[in-house]
């Protein structure tokens, strides 16, 4: 008995064609019904989000069972045989290939969180459908240890890789939790929607949204559960702000030095911080030389991202090495007895790398 | 025994630094995991050396300035793992650890080269003993609110410049540094004016200068507590102020 996995990823397929196989979370348990009733195929689990659709299984023949795995995603999908080109993974590969996914170096954002917890979801609802048995038990648990591993003794989710999530890290770098941070949102753009939707999901509360169309700032403050205030009055509200994200049209500045030296003598030594992600700029440069105050505009919060993306790949050889020693040391339970599982333990001890894949690497 | 207890102590801190500097080029958002047991260690030989030397005088070990520095020292260490972690200041150690490391390699030069040895009073002053112990002790905070002004300034350099470097991942947001320096000032101020109060009933007064000194230390920091609590002093100006009282402080160490 070995295992396997078959699948799509956002590397191997494009939206168009991962959406068609798209399996809905409340789908998912009669499909796990279908694909254990295939013949050969002992335990399945399918693990479906945004970027990827594989399903891992556990079969004594697993080249049989995959491609009659694919004949029935084909068939259950409206996908013509041969259109979609899935990857397959067994044993040793397959079971490091979900050691890689659950610790998210497999992810289109690498190190990100979600896909731990859409892994456990998975697993989850076969547990709940009674699809998973031993091994699939075995590799999914190991599967845990090693994200949570990953993430404890490396960087990778350490570092923005968007503007929204540079200008969210620098806000919790001056504020720390964001729970009673008050936001101001001058200008009602998409960009200022995503930034403050950023900050609302790390806790930041009380927004207030000013717009020279009222009516637009009050259909934003509305998204955002938040209050709209009209143009004429949000320097009026300045001295009550923690946070100010500005992106108008406007083609000069709009938001001066002595008027924010002015509003720092009345807030008595508490930080403020200005995001301006407006082109032309918003808010004067000289603002940022004023004490206890930090200005960061578009270019300079893209270029924290592109410096985040950058680090967390440097910490890609210190997840595999961290993955390679946790192997060394356990081997894979779920192949646990196999003559595969005597070779991964053998093989760890040498490998520096991680193995061989069927998949491309990004 | 004791110069044993104190070079491993020393040791210890070392590696606490050497375990810091490796976290930060690594770009670790969390301290290394040995750094906690390292500085605790490190922590235990300090006071078993203390015990030896205090039970060789048959006092408060800080007879010379080997031991006083190792004294203050002591204080840095077990505020910064007390307080350290509860003001989620995970970083302070790398801040923290040279100086310590430093305090105590002086203390192991003076000692070789010249320990006084034993120095028994003549009579045993608790008040004295008070005195010192409290001072010390504020000095030691002190210390770490000039450790925690600095990390304020570097940090604030960093988001200032918009080239986070390094450290900026691994540093403590600058609220919870300006919040922190304000609490270890307290702390050191509070533990300063039991010291000096300590001193009206010591039996034996200490000399005009001693006052003078200590009197100067307790009013510069207690005149930074007024006037920040008065005027709100923005916090660059405070980790400014700080690290300047402590570079008093430590001046005036030598003439107490």
């Amino acid at each position: 008995m070995s295992i396997f996995c078959l699948g799509v990823n956002h590397k191997t397929a494009p939206v168009e064609l991962r959406e068609r196989l798209a399996i809905a979370e409340h789908s998912v348990p009669s499909h796990l019904g279908e694909i254990c009733g295939i013949e050969g195929i002992e335990e399945a689990v399918v693990l479906s989000t945004c970027n990827r659709v594989e399903i891992y299984g556990a079969s004594a023949l697993p080249e049989e069972a995959t491609d009659r795995l694919i004949a029935y995603l084909e068939s259950h999908f409206a996908v013509a045989p041969g259109e979609i080109d899935f990857y397959r993974q067994t044993g040793e590969s397959a079971a490091h290939h979900l050691f890689e996914v659950a610790s998210g170096l497999d992810s289109m954002v690498l190190g990100e969180t979600e896909i731990f917890g859409q892994v456990k979801k998975a697993y989850a609802i076969a547990q709940e459908t009674g699809t998973t048995a031993r091994r699939m038990n075995k590799l999914f648990q190991q599967s845990f240890s090693v994200g949570k591993l990953v993430r404890s003794g490396s960087s990778i989710q350490q570092g923005s890789t968007s503007v929204g999530s540079a200008a969210v890290d620098l806000a919790e770098k001056i504020f720390g939790r964001l729970d009673g941070c008050r936001v101001m949102i001058i200008g009602a753009g998409e960009m200022s929607r995503t930034t403050a939707q950023s900050l609302l999901s790390r806790g930041a509360r009380s927004i207030i949204v000013s717009n020279r169309s009222y009516d637009k700032a009050v259909e934003l403050a509305a998204e955002l559960k938040g209050e709209a205030i009209r143009f004429d009055d949000w320097e009026t509200r300045l001295d009550h702000v923690d946070i100010i994200v500005s992106s108008t049209s406007a083609p000069h500045a709009v938001v001066h030095a002595p008027m924010i030296r002015r509003v720092m003598e009345r807030r008595r030594g508490h930080s403020l911080f200005l995001i301006d992600i407006a082109v032309p700029r918003d808010i004067e440069e000289e603002v940022n030389e004023i004490d206890n105050v930090y200005l960061y505009n578009i270019d300079q919060l893209q270029q924290i991202a592109s410096e985040g993306k950058a680090r967390r790949e440097r910490q890609i050889a210190i997840c595999r090495d961290l993955i390679a020693a946790f192997l060394r040391e356990k081997g894979i339970e779920a192949l646990a007895g196999t003559p595969e599982d005597r070779a991964v333990r053998e093989e760890a001890g040498k490998r520096n790398d991680s193995p061989g894949r069927a998949l491309p690497q990004s | 025994m004791d110069d044993l207890y104190l070079i491993l102590a020393t040791l210890a801190f070392l590696g606490g630094f050497v375990l810091a500097v490796v976290s930060w080029r690594r770009e670790s958002e969390r301290p290394h995991g040995l750094s906690i047991p390292i500085a605790i260690a490190g922590l235990v030989f300090q006071s078993l050396f203390l015990h030896l030397r205090g039970q060789l005088h048959g006092r408060c070990p800080i007879t010379n300035g080997a031991e006083v520095l190792v004294f203050v020292s002591w204080s840095i260490v077990i505020l910064y793992l007390i307080l350290g972690r509860a003001f989620r200041l995970s970083l302070l150690g790398v801040f923290s650890m040279p100086i310590v490391f430093l305090f105590q390699l002086f203390a192991i030069v003076y000692l070789a080269v010249a320990d006084p040895g034993a120095r028994p009073p003549a009579h045993l002053d608790p008040w004295l003993e008070l005195h010192a112990a409290m001072s010390l002790l504020a000095y030691g905070a002190f210390g770490l609110a000039g450790i925690a002004g600095v990390m304020y300034l570097v940090q604030d350099r960093q988001l200032k410049s918009h080239k986070p470097g390094r450290l900026f991942y691994s540093m403590p947001p600058i609220r919870y540094l300006a919040i922190a320096l304000v609490r270890l000032v307290v702390i050191g101020t509070v533990l300063l004016t039991v010291g000096i109060v300590a001193a009206f009933f010591m039996e034996v007064k200490p000399t005009r200068l001693h006052f003078l000194v200590s009197g100067a230390v307790w009013f510069a920091y207690a005149l930074l507590l007024v006037v920040h609590a008065w005027k709100r002093l923005p916090p660059k100006r405070l980790s400014l102020s700080a690290i300047g009282a402590f570079a008093l402080a430590l001046a005036t160490l030598s003439a107490l």
